[in-house]
Formats: structure tokens, C-alpha cells, sequence
């Protein structure tokens, strides 16, 4: 009965709660474009469209829990 | 002990089809919400009563004030983050041997149960004359 | 005003420019001498005097006539605080990339007012806080205590929208996520059969909970749960829940002319009409007590305010779980059981310590016990 209570952390065919990719590529975005940004181990921290230097990380892909108080 | 009231919220809310009473809050009634403070003598005795505050204490003060035999009714809140309340009863001395305070608080209580259930048939009858409920 | 007692100054609050008299009750046996003011439930109920003056759902107003102002303050204090509903407690965030964050968000939601089919949601349980003591977890949700609602919006842009345009309804589709959108997800079958007709909603479909651009997502899952506006505010069923005492002006000295016209600006519309030339209190209902005629000169020692000690005008504001007449029924039906309730721990009490003296008078019993 309870299993409906339980956030399972899938919502339509999104999956959340694991990395999204397998690989060292982490994907950040541009704070001037807003462009998504794949970035490997030992590039340079750079906007790949607009070359600009300063990336934001990404929200979690976790489920937050919060109280509403 | 169980609790009646605990009990009452317990059963399960299917199988309830009676109107149900009022609801007051849940949960951990097991102890018992009321004790007599050190210093009783006779014709006056100071209660403590846990999980009250203002809305029963003034009320209640209120109606065993309203009894002949109660020389003082007071009550008092010693301190607004601990939920108790202290209450003082006296007796005049001629009532002490046919009135306890603990007398008077529960008739204060069965006193404030009436006035409740007057007050209620009296607001159900004005409703109801009153009518065009939109 | 038709009060019994009104013509009695004995329960008249006078309100002076700069002080108040007479303002506690004394209705108590041995105050006055040669009456009677023991407590009398017949005498009570042939005094009490209740009349309505609106009653529509979300609003009612009505005088409570002959109470003590304890008795009246104990029913305001648990309309507010006492009576239940539902109200959202957890947030479940799975995605927010909206600017406004996500114990901003979670907060918000817990404001808005749960509404459903009154009776289930009446008899639904109570959530259990803290752990359960059998397996040291926390208490898990049930049907029968816990609702689900879910949100989930996704702003976007309205393909070809004019250049220059700047009203976003024309530029984006969902910018502003509403409390219509929470979308109730019934545990189960029996759940969802429990509500019938009358589904769990927001309250007031129109509330406004997030505004988005576009590539902006929410979606969160939150449980609502039966509580008490004791313990957080977005519980109290009422938006208001009021009393004021029935105003009481009186005229000392007939004042006529350009003066009663200068008297009738004093006070609030319709508290004052010129008949034939003088002025006369029509309505003191209507009077909102500013004292403003106290500051003229004029009108000094000819004007008396005051307010009548035991006729309440209540006025409730329900949030929509309740209808507002029914709210007071059940502040007063809450009090009756507070009532009850220390009456039983106070007999418990008693026969504890009859119990404790037995045992002590006579030992002895205790082993054959």
C-alpha cells in the first residue's frame, strides 16, 4: 500500500537519481548563452559556442525532499 | 488504560459511518493530563493541567468562578513555551467539608459541557431561520 | 440596540478620549449584593440570544448575545487553532529550475488551502510524526491519512510570436504555474472512490505558485495531511475568524442643523441619520468605535461612547475546507470534548490516589492482589 507513498525518482521516461552519462563528460551551462556544455577531464573550462569562461554547475538530478513549513 | 478517545481516532475511518464527535488532536494521551501541585490543604488545591492553554483555562475559570461555594478561581500560564497551565481553586471555608476543589472543577467542566451544547442548539435554530445559505 | 440588559449601564464598556472604564465582567455569585449569578444553564438559554446576519460559505457573521467574553474568546481561539484540514506538509522535488527555490516553493504550497469531499476528509486519520516504536522508522504515509498531489509544468515559447512582443502570454505557453494545476493522484482505487464526486483541489484554483520562461521545469510530488492551526498557520480552516463588541453611542443633548451634519461626519455611514433636523443613532452596527467625535470641542459632554460587554458580532472567513457556519459548530463541539476529556483524566486522578491510599492503609492487600 505503501509503495505509492515512495518517490521512486522516475517521472515519465526521465530517469533521475543516477549520473546521466556513464562517461567522464560532465555537462555544465553557459552563463552568457545558456548553451549546454560537455566538458572532459583536463579541457579547458570555456564555453564551447561563445567561448565565454564562466559555467554554472546543473541542478541535481536527485529528488529533494523539503518541509513545507 | 487505553484512552477512549485515542481508541475512537484509531478505529479505522472505513468502518465509522456514525457521525463522528469533534476531533482533538491525536496520538499520545497515555498519561494523565492533570495532577494536584504540592500545598493542598483543604478548600484549596492548584491543579496542573498539561496540553491546555488559554482557551480552556480562561473559559473553565470562567465557569467555576460562576459557583457559589469558589471563593478564588484563577489560572495562569508560567511560561508561554511550556504547554501546561496552573489552576487555583478555594473554597469559602463554610463549603470545605461538602465542596472539594476538585469538585468544583469538574462541575466547572460539566457547567462549560452545557453551556457548549446550549450554545449550539441556540446557533443550529438561528441558522436555520436565517435560511438563503448560498 | 435590542439588548435586555441594555438599558443597564452595568454592562456598558465606556470608551473616554483617552481611557476605557468598566471594562471586566462581574457577573460572579457575591459581587452584588441580593443577586443571584450562579451558573444556571435554564437562565442561560432563556438569555443567550444568537442572530445571523450573513451566512454564505466562505463568509458568515452573526452576534452572539449574553456570553462572557471568555467563553466567546475560548470559540474564536479554536476556530483559528483547533479545527483541522488539510494542508501540504512534504515537498518531493524532483526537478526545479525555476528561479524561485526550493524551500521558497515548498512553503508556498503548504499554504494552499486542500480542499476534497468534506465527509472523507473528515474522517480520514491523523499522520503519525516520529518514528514508530515496533520498527524504530519513521511512520509511513497511508491511504487513509496521507494525500499525493502532483505539479509538473514546463514554460515555453509560442513559436512565431511577433517581434517586440512583450506580453508573455502571447510569448510563452504555461509562464505561470497556478494552484489549479496541482493534480491529485489517488493512492488507490479506494482512495480515489472515497472522494467520489468532489475530488482533492486546491481551494482557490487562481492562486499563483511560480512564474517560468521558457526552458524552465517543475515538478514536484508533495503529500498533504490532516493538522492543527496550533501547530502551523496553513492549517486554520479560516481566514478570519473575528468577534468586536456592538458599539453604543448615545445622544446626551439633542444636536440639530449644521452641528448634527458635522456629528453624522464623526462616524462611520449609516450610524447617524438627521431626522426633522437633529440627529439620531440608527445604526451603531455599522460604527467602527474611531472616537473622532471626542475631539470636538462642540460635542463635548453631549456625545457618549461606549461598547455593550456581552453582544459579540463574530464575523468568520472560512479558506473553503469548511463552510464558515459549520467551523464555529465545530469549535464549540472541540471545546465540549476538551471538556470531557479533562474530566476523565481528572476522575483517572481521583482513583488513582484512591488506589495509592488504599495501598497504603492497608499493605496487605497489596499481596493478594
Amino acid at each position: 500500500m505503501s509503495s505509492e507513498y515512495t518517490n521512486a525518482g522516475t517521472v515519465g521516461d526521465r530517469s533521475y537519481g543516477q549520473p546521466q552519462q556513464q562517461s567522464a563528460t560532465m555537462h555544465y551551462l553557459c552563463a552568457e548563452c545558456g548553451v549546454k556544455v560537455g566538458i572532459n577531464k583536463g579541457e579547458p573550462i570555456r564555453c564551447k559556442e561563445c567561448g565565454h569562461r564562466i559555467l554554472y554547475k546543473q541542478r541535481t538530478r536527485r529528488m529533494v525532499q523539503f518541509e513545507a513549513r | 488504560m487505553a484512552d477512549s478517545a485515542n481508541a475512537r481516532q484509531d478505529v479505522d475511518m472505513v468502518d465509522s459511518h456514525q457521525e463522528r464527535k469533534p476531533q482533538i488532536n491525536c496520538q499520545k494521551y497515555e498519561e494523565i493530563l492533570i495532577k494536584v501541585l504540592p500545598g493542598e490543604g483543604p478548600g484549596c488545591a492548584s491543579f496542573e493541567i498539561k496540553d491546555e492553554d488559554h482557551t480552556l483555562g480562561n473559559a473553565l475559570r470562567y465557569m467555576i468562578m460562576k459557583n457559589p461555594m469558589v471563593e478564588l478561581c484563577g489560572y495562569s500560564i508560567p511560561h508561554p513555551s511550556e504547554n501546561h497551565l496552573n489552576m487555583r481553586i478555594q473554597i469559602y471555608p463554610e463549603y470545605e467539608n461538602e465542596c472539594r476543589p476538585v469538585d468544583a472543577l469538574m462541575k466547572g467542566l460539566d457547567d462549560l459541557y452545557d453551556l457548549c451544547e446550549v450554545v449550539q442548539e441556540k446557533f443550529t435554530e438561528a441558522r436555520d431561520k436565517f435560511g438563503n445559505k448560498m | 440596540m435590542p439588548s435586555a440588559k441594555s438599558s443597564n449601564r452595568r454592562n456598558i464598556v465606556g470608551v473616554n478620549a483617552e481611557t476605557v472604564t468598566n471594562v471586566t465582567s462581574n457577573d460572579f455569585p457575591g459581587h452584588w449584593p441580593g443577586e443571584d449569578h450562579s451558573w444556571n444553564v435554564s437562565k442561560f438559554r432563556e438569555t443567550l440570544r444568537i442572530q445571523f446576519f450573513r451566512n454564505d460559505r466562505f463568509h458568515a457573521e452573526f452576534d452572539i448575545v449574553h456570553v462572557d467574553a471568555s467563553i466567546a474568546n475560548a470559540f474564536r481561539r479554536i476556530m483559528m487553532a483547533e479545527v483541522h484540514s488539510f494542508a501540504i506538509e512534504q515537498c518531493y522535488f524532483l526537478n526545479n529550475t525555476s528561479v524561485i527555490q526550493d524551500e521558497v516553493l515548498a512553503h508556498r504550497l503548504g499554504l494552499v488551502p486542500i480542499v476534497g469531499n468534506h465527509r472523507t476528509m473528515r474522517n480520514m486519520k491523523w499522520h503519525r510524526r516520529g518514528n514508530d516504536p515496533k520498527t524504530g522508522q519513521p511512520y509511513q504515509p497511508t491511504v487513509y491519512d496521507t494525500l499525493i498531489l502532483h505539479l509538473q509544468a514546463t514554460c515555453e515559447r509560442i513559436p512565431n510570436a511577433p517581434k517586440g512582443e512583450t506580453d508573455p502570454d502571447k510569448l510563452y505557453r504555461n509562464h505561470t504555474v497556478y494552484a489549479r494545476d496541482l493534480e491529485w493522484r489517488p493512492a488507490n482505487e479506494a482512495q480515489k472512490e472515497m472522494f467520489g464526486s468532489e475530488p482533492v483541489r486546491a481551494g482557490n484554483p487562481d492562486i499563483v505558485i511560480a512564474k517560468l520562461r521558457p526552458g524552465q521545469e517543475l515538478i514536484v510530488t508533495s503529500h498533504a495531511v490532516k493538522g492543527l492551526g496550533k501547530d502551523h498557520a496553513k492549517f486554520s480552516p479560516v481566514a478570519t475568524a473575528m468577534y468586536r463588541l456592538l458599539p453604543q453611542i448615545t445622544i446626551k443633548e439633542t444636536i440639530t442643523g449644521k452641528a448634527a451634519e458635522r456629528l453624522q461626519k464623526c462616524f462611520s455611514k449609516g450610524v447617524i441619520e438627521i431626522v426633522d433636523g437633529e440627529a439620531k443613532v440608527v445604526n451603531p452596527r455599522n460604527d467602527m468605535v474611531s472616537r473622532e467625535v471626542l475631539r470636538h470641542e462642540e460635542f463635548k459632554g453631549k456625545v457618549e461612547l461606549g461598547r455593550v460587554r456581552d453582544h459579540f458580532i463574530f464575523s468568520v472567513e472560512s479558506a473553503g475546507q469548511w463552510d464558515s457556519d459549520e467551523i464555529f459548530l465545530e469549535a464549540v463541539g472541540i471545546l465540549q470534548a476538551k471538556c470531557e476529556r479533562l474530566k476523565r483524566h481528572t476522575q483517572r486522578m481521583l482513583q488513582l490516589e484512591a488506589e495509592k491510599a488504599d495501598r497504603e492503609t492497608k499493605p496487605e492487600a497489596m499481596e493478594e492482589d
